[in-house]
């Protein structure tokens, strides 16, 4: 059987960019959250 | 609390990425092609913590009508559609190579693809309600039907002649893989479990805040 280390890198290439990219998202709607926050805050 | 898991769950991928790579063994019939189960198997392990937590809070939502129980069902269901992702591309890659196809209909591939589509409609039917109270309900009764779908999943490859594999680990009895591999399966199971845990108590704070903001 060929070792296919395309195929691995590929398959753990899209993993790191699914859950990375879903943890960038929660990272950044934080960010997002605090700042809007932040802004009220002032407001008042 | 969050960002410790956070930092622990980083720290159990690096490691378990150590053990995938530099400590287990290249299999004997799949080459390192086979390096591929020590994401996809822990990925599907995680989708279905996720939906029986959907199917749990659910049920404790409809009971107590309690709004951390709704946010925890609807933190769970989104980081699940997000690991049964992982599982059905890495399945998908792994598949090309070893079956010589993508994708075949079989029961244990078209159910894990009913799956991804049901808790999909779960977050659809959750963002199409604007009554909170309703959406609530509503998405934990489908959370609750989704789930008789996960021991079809698990069970598909007995009751069915499936081109998948019989489950190594997930099975009544000892696992059938040398120590080695399981060791280093087992790593990754506890960093997947991690970074789940993580990632839901990240967005659980989330929903928390912004419901409160909207308030």
């Amino acid at each position: 059987m060929p070792d296919n280390w395309g195929f691995v890198l590929a398959a753990y290439g899209l993993a790191a960019v699914v859950l990375g990219g879903y943890w960038r998202r929660l990272v950044r709607r934080h960010r997002d959250l605090e700042a809007a926050e932040g802004r009220s805050r002032t407001r008042k | 609390m969050t960002r410790l898991l956070g930092v622990l769950a980083l720290v159990g991928l690096v490691g378990g990425v150590v053990m995938a790579f530099g400590v287990a063994p290249r299999e004997v019939t799949q080459g390192n092609v086979q390096r591929i189960m020590y994401l996809h198997v822990p990925s599907v392990w995680v989708a279905y913590l996720a939906f029986v937590v959907v199917f749990v809070a659910s049920i404790v939502y409809l009971a107590r009508r309690a709004d951390a129980a709704d946010r925890i069902a609807h933190a769970s269901a989104e980081v699940g559609v997000v690991f049964t992702a992982v599982t059905i591309a890495s399945g998908s890659i792994w598949g090309k190579p070893t079956w010589g196809t993508w994708w075949t209909w079989d029961a244990r591939l078209t159910s894990v693809a009913i799956l991804f589509v049901m808790y999909l409609g779960y977050l659809l039917l959750r963002g199409m309600i604007e009554d909170r109270e309703r959406a609530a309900r509503y998405s934990a009764v489908l959370g609750i039907v989704a789930a008789l779908d996960l021991p079809l999943i698990h069970f598909s490859v007995y009751w069915w002649r499936t081109l998948h594999q019989p489950p190594s680990i997930m099975k009544p009895g000892a696992a059938t893989m040398p120590p080695v591999i399981l060791a280093a399966l087992l790593v990754n199971f506890v960093a997947f479990t991690l970074l789940y845990a993580y990632f839901v108590l990240a967005r659980v704070e989330l929903l928390r805040r912004e419901q409160e903001a909207m308030a």
